[in-house]
């Protein structure tokens, strides 16, 4: 029996594995996340890694198009090919790396070395990017620090009240929902969604209440609660003053939204406004005296905006104005979407970054980690371009002409999809790897067969900041490799300076000291203690003295108790403007996931009970709306903008607002979501628009 | 490089505020410098709180609208307590008291509204002037205006208020809100007037005097008495003498338009500009907010149509290509503010069943649960509604008339919105094929098996077909059917 965790979200719910193979059985494990509990998506994880459909082998595109076997050292050897002459003819530069919030700490780690010493290119960044890189921007300017939650999930267990912003965890991460249980018998549970998702109708019945905003107004509707906030004199004048800075300026900047006007652009009536400000300032008084802890949570749906970073701002400064960050009554915290979202954002995938959470572009964070890597820090390239920029701009003029991908299927998951598959198409050569021909793998020169989770030895880091090991069970089928063996073999053929263990555990060293004295600092963890049980959050210095008893939290389990991690020890509140919106007639789009589907359904819709369940693209559509449009349920429609067309059954649902329409993204071809979805980036994360498109709808007639 | 453009704002209120916000990005960029002329020496405070001040509901610091420090970090220059005396077009400068003259590229008239003073007997009126008015007679425009009211409030005075707009009636709430004695006097059938019908007015009348405020209709107030304290009764020729204490006058506001008069632009019921707000034929001077009448449109006193023309004007002064005209007539939608009465209206309500064929109206009343509905449509657009007790409703339609988009063929569907039973699930008998259990799949029949089989726990369920092992949320339905299940032997 092999003790690890769910190959997928950031719950790392634990799990146990006997067995091998197709022969493999998994079972819920009780674990601190999820009790025990699982998912379907979890349940049914095993079947993947004996699936026909894997990739076992190096695949090589043909002229004619196909794909045919070959060894690794053929595979190899064309990629440092490739890498070098691409490099020689057009510099360092056009060569670009893609990673993910799926790959291991010691994958995102040695990802992050080999793209600025074996291929010396400033030009990577990861798919993190679409996740959580508004949430890290926000948390960053505030707190000077990003830990998805700064405290223990199993925090929220004792919670009074809780106000979760645009996540739909019912759906995302059902075990989740077991730390739900208190809140929602004591009436605390306020859901803000333009849908009534699974999560939005966990707040029915007296648990609580739902907020339904139409599509892109969460900023307006949170300065509209921090208005009521100030001028009903409810905030935290004493911890505002002691422990932020900042305060006049948001006075100002909330005060022309009263309830009222926030009701007019947001759709949210003035009285819910109110009551939700006051219940959320009565219960963070109640929790400063002793009562239960309050909490304020974001995900996607606020997140993924063209200005998502200034709606994390402005639901971290209502959090600071019921004074709860950095206390035992409460705090804000964002739910980290992919499996190793958190340790994925720390150790260098991204293209401004180095281990640890340190800055690229800093000396000293420069020459801290090229010391580490036996370098000099003048090799090490600065920073480079985030993803939306780094993947439009493949092939043209100035931008990459080789690309790898690991752990990603962009063609699915990026927004404005046609854009996307255009540009891989202009690459000269693009290599993927991946355990199945995704959608990505598809419009590759080269597949690379990888490992998956249970077939691998690694770390992960979780919602809470907590590290956690993953373990193999089984050997890999055929000729899989881990991509840390894939990088020493590139290394060496690309004649890196520095080394590259094919080994997790030898790698995971090396992290520990890129990370000491960072922000993310894993010096003081070892696999040793992982293994015997501990609970270890970072930061976790060398020094910090770490017991295997279950019960004991090790490193930082709760931030900022003293001080924040600005210099002046003080969270900063920044003031911010929600632009005056020209009415639009067009029906809003907002894309999710669903309860069957794993991000870009690249595993989930090859296990056949999921895809059973959802195997198709349904947009959700209000009766009235359908009716409008001449759509009955069950037919097929075309929604279309500039972008594209995606095509999707009609689901007629009440619980949808009157403008808007819902689309998971999980589909492939004519069914993908983000074949309309807006490129624009947030302005301080690079985070495209993923949350809200203006879409028209045509139901194609005869098709039902 | 192009010379940076000089932009010049002439006021400070709450849509200069807003212009100076959008135009920010610009000045930041280089691509603009600003000035901002303020004849007061406050900074841009929000008056929607005025009456909260008055109470003791909100604090005066609560009201400042601009981050100052912000503005001229960025590069803003503010100019307070400069009362501009004229604009010279010729060499393109702002003639200022007490400061050098300002130069400008372009200009924009932001110099907003002040109250207006009926023609009443005992009253000094002069509509170009800010009137000196008695003691104990007061608009509710300013600050001080707010300090006046308090003392009032405090002094335990029956507050007459003059006027049945929504911020006569917003004020009459707020002092009976805070435990003072308020009477709305008004010249109309109901307040809120040409916005409300016959029934809905009736209704909103009720709701007001169920808040504590004394209502009094169709009142033709002709003069003011005054005694050693100022005010002492409102003269009418309906209802006699009308005694209070104060008398609050919200009987609409004047565009401040002798500026733009003196250096020769068209002025009607405010600065007069095209559709682009564009005063003058060179394109050089804006006006908006409540000192303009844009289009032929007279002002309204609102700040919504205002804070929609300066996001246009910040777009079009920061923008180097044309950008098209908007239409800012839907702005003027009616949320009377806070104190537990929910009324919302736009547009125009007046059209019967049967007055005009292109118009639709369709109604709801339920006056006793002090509920009432009317919308009136032209092709499934909003020209017009009065939503009372519904808030979704109201809200939902708001932003219907606000995009112009077409309301549900089912009006009721607007109701529903508002229907408490709405959100609770299902409670149609489940069949063995239904789901039961969201997070593993397993259904009723599926679990219906495992009882049958000889589970008794929902742990034993679990292991048998994975029902409520995920979220836990269908732990108690599993423990129904439990409970169901014949006892074994």
């Amino acid at each position: 029996m092999t003790a690890t965790h769910c190959p997928y979200c950031a719950l790392q719910c634990g799990i146990s594995l006997e067995g091998s193979g197709a022969d493999t059985t998994l079972s819920g494990r009780d674990f601190e996340t999820n009790g025990g509990a699982l998912c379907r998506k979890g349940f049914s994880a095993a079947s993947l890694l004996a699936h026909p459909q894997r990739v076992t082998t190096p695949m090589l595109r043909q002229t004619d198009g196909s794909f045919t076997g070959v060894d690794w050292d053929t595979a190899l050897d064309l990629i440092a090919h490739k890498a070098l002459s691409i490099r020689a003819e057009s510099g360092a530069d056009a060569v670009a790396m893609f990673g993910s919030g799926s790959l291991t700490n010691e994958k995102a780690y040695q990802l992050g070395k080999f793209a600025r010493l074996a291929l010396g290119s400033s030009r990577i960044d990861y798919n993190g990017r679409f996740c959580m890189s508004s949430a890290a921007a926000g948390s960053n300017k505030a707190f000077g620090l990003d830990r998805g939650l700064p405290f223990p999930l199993a925090d929220l267990d004792t919670a009074g009240m809780i106000l979760m912003l645009g996540s739909n965890v019912a759906d995302t991460m059902p075990p989740f929902v077991r730390h739900l249980e208190t809140v929602r018998e004591r009436g605390g549970l306020v859901v803000v969604d333009p849908r009534r998702s699974a999560t939005a109708k966990l707040s029915a019945d007296g648990a609580g209440w739902h907020l339904q905003p139409t599509p892109s107004t969460d900023l307006q509707l949170l300065l509209g609660l921090a208005h009521v906030v100030i001028t009903e004199s409810l905030a935290d004048i004493d911890y505002l003053a002691a422990r932020t800075t900042g305060l006049d300026s948001l006075r100002s900047s909330v005060a022309s939204w009263w309830p009222e006007r926030t009701a007019k652009v947001t759709g949210v009536p003035a009285d819910q406004i109110r009551h939700t400000a006051r219940a959320l300032a009565a219960a963070a008084k109640a929790a400063k005296n002793g009562g239960n802890p309050v909490y304020i949570l974001t995900g996607r749906g606020i997140e993924q905006h063209a200005n998502g970073t200034d709606t994390v701002t402005a639901a971290i400064n209502l959090a600071l104005l019921l004074g709860l960050p950095g206390t035992t009554a409460g705090g804000y915290g964002t739910i980290t979407g992919q499996g190793n979202g958190q340790g994925g954002r720390e150790h260098g995938q991204k293209c401004d970054q180095l281990p640890g959470y340190r800055k690229i572009d800093d000396p000293q964070h420069r020459a801290h980690v090229a010391k580490v890597w036996g370098v000099d820090p003048e090799i090490i390239p600065g920073p480079g371009t985030p993803a939306v920029q780094l993947l439009n701009s493949l092939g043209t003029e100035g931008g990459a002409r080789m690309l790898m991908v690991h752990g990603a299927n962009p063609v699915i998951s990026a927004p404005d999809a046609n854009q996307i598959i255009a540009a891989l198409r202009r690459l000269d050569f693009l290599v993927v790897s991946d355990f199945f021909f995704s959608e990505t793998a598809a419009e590759a020169n080269l597949v690379l067969p990888v490992l998956q989770w249970a077939e691998e030895e690694g770390t992960m880091t979780n919602l809470e900041g907590r590290i956690l090991r993953r373990r193999a069970a089984m050997e890999a089928p055929g000729e899989a490799k881990s991509e840390l063996w894939i990088f020493a073999q590139l290394a060496q053929r690309l004649g890196a300076a520095g080394t590259f263990s094919p080994d997790a555990a030898e790698v995971f060293a090396e992290l520990k000291l890129a990370s000491a004295g960072g922000i993310a600092d894993y010096s003081g963890v070892s696999y040793e203690q992982l293994d015997a049980g501990a609970k270890i959050y970072w930061p976790c210095p060398e020094s910090s003295e770490v017991s295997t008893d279950p019960e004991a939290r090790n490193g930082t389990p709760r931030l900022f108790l003293d001080s924040f991690a600005h210099p002046d020890g003080k969270a900063k509140i920044i003031a911010v403007y929600a632009p005056n919106k020209v009415p639009s007639k067009q029906i809003s789009l907002v894309t999710g996931r669903l309860l069957e589907h794993y991000q870009s359904g690249a595993q989930t819709r090859r296990v056949e009970e999921l895809a059973t369940a959802a195997p198709e693209a349904a947009l959700e559509i209000h009766p009235s709306t359908a009716l409008a449009h001449q759509i009955s349920e069950g037919q097929m429609v075309e929604v279309s903008n500039q972008r594209g067309t995606t095509i999707a059954r009609a689901r007629l649902s009440t619980d949808m607002r009157l403008d808007t329409v819902f689309l998971p993204f999980h589909y492939a071809n004519t069914g993908t979501a983000n074949l309309l979805t807006d490129p624009s980036v947030d302005p301080f994360s690079k985070m495209p628009e993923f949350k809200h498109a203006h879409v028209s709808l045509n139901p194609i007639k005869g098709e039902s | 490089m192009k010379r940076p453009e000089q932009i010049v704002i002439i006021g400070f209120g709450p849509v200069a505020a807003s212009l100076v916000e959008g135009l920010l990005p610009a000045v930041t960029a280089g691509q603009c410098e600003l000035t901002v002329i303020s004849a007061e020496e406050h900074l841009a405070y929000n008056r929607v709180l005025l009456a909260e001040l008055a109470i003791g509901a909100a604090q005066l610091d609560h009201l400042n609208m601009v981050d100052a420090p912000r503005l001229e970090a960025a590069g803003v220059k503010i100019l307070l307590g400069a009362q501009a005396t004229g604009v010279d077009r010729a060499r393109r400068r702002v003639i200022i008291g007490n400061h050098e003259p300002v130069a400008y590229d372009r200009l924009v008239f932001a110099t907003g509204a002040r109250a207006m003073i009926p023609s009443l007997n005992g009253l000094n009126f002069d509509p170009h002037a800010d009137t000196a008015l008695p003691d104990s007679v007061f608009a509710l425009r300013t600050v001080d205006d707010a300090n006046k009211l308090q003392h009032h409030l405090t002094a335990g005075d029956r507050i007459l208020i003059l006027g049945g707009g929504i911020l006569g009636i917003e004020a009459a709430l707020a002092i009976a809100a805070s435990g003072g004695s308020p009477v709305l006097v008004h010249h109309g059938a109901a307040p809120l007037g040409r916005v409300v019908d016959s029934d809905g007015g009736a209704l909103l009348t009720r709701c007001l005097k169920e808040a504590g405020v004394e209502v009094i209709s169709q009142v033709k107030a002709t003069g003011i008495t005054k005694d050693e304290n100022g005010f002492a009764a409102l003269t009418t020729s309906t209802h006699g003498q009308i005694p209070g204490g104060a008398l609050l006058i919200s009987t609409g506001v004047r565009a401040r338009t002798e500026l733009a008069e003196g250096c020769g632009l068209a002025v009607g019921r405010g600065i007069k500009t095209n559709q682009f707000l564009c005063a003058d034929t060179e394109a050089r001077i804006y006006a908006l907010g409540d000192c303009a009448e844009v289009d032929g449109q007279a002002p309204v006193g609102l700040l919504a149509p205002g804070w929609a023309q300066a996001s246009w004007l910040a777009a079009h002064l920061s923008s180097p290509t044309d950008i098209p005209a908007a239409d800012f007539s839907a702005s003027d939608v009616l949320m009377l503010k806070g104190q537990g009465i929910e009324v919302a209206a736009a547009g125009d309500v007046s059209a019967g069943f049967w007055d005009n064929p292109e118009l639709q109206a369709t109604v709801f009343a339920d006056p006793s649960a002090g509920r009432y509905l009317k919308v009136v449509t032209r092709d499934s657009v909003v020209t017009g509604f009065l939503s009372i007790g519904l808030p979704q409703t109201s809200a939902e339609l708001t932003l219907a008339y606000e995009r112009g988009t077409p309301l549900p063929e089912d009006r009721s569907t607007l109701l529903r919105l508002d229907d408490p039973a709405v959100s609770d699930l299902g409670t149609a008998i489940p069949s063995d094929e239904d789901q039961l259990c969201r997070c593993s799949g397993a259904t009723y029949g599926q679990v219906a098996h495992a009882v049958g089989e000889g589970c008794t726990t929902v742990a034993q369920v679990g292991e048998s077909c994975r029902a409520g092992t995920g979220c836990g949320g269908c732990k108690s339905k599993i423990e129904e059917m439990l409970k169901k299940a014949p006892a074994l032997a």
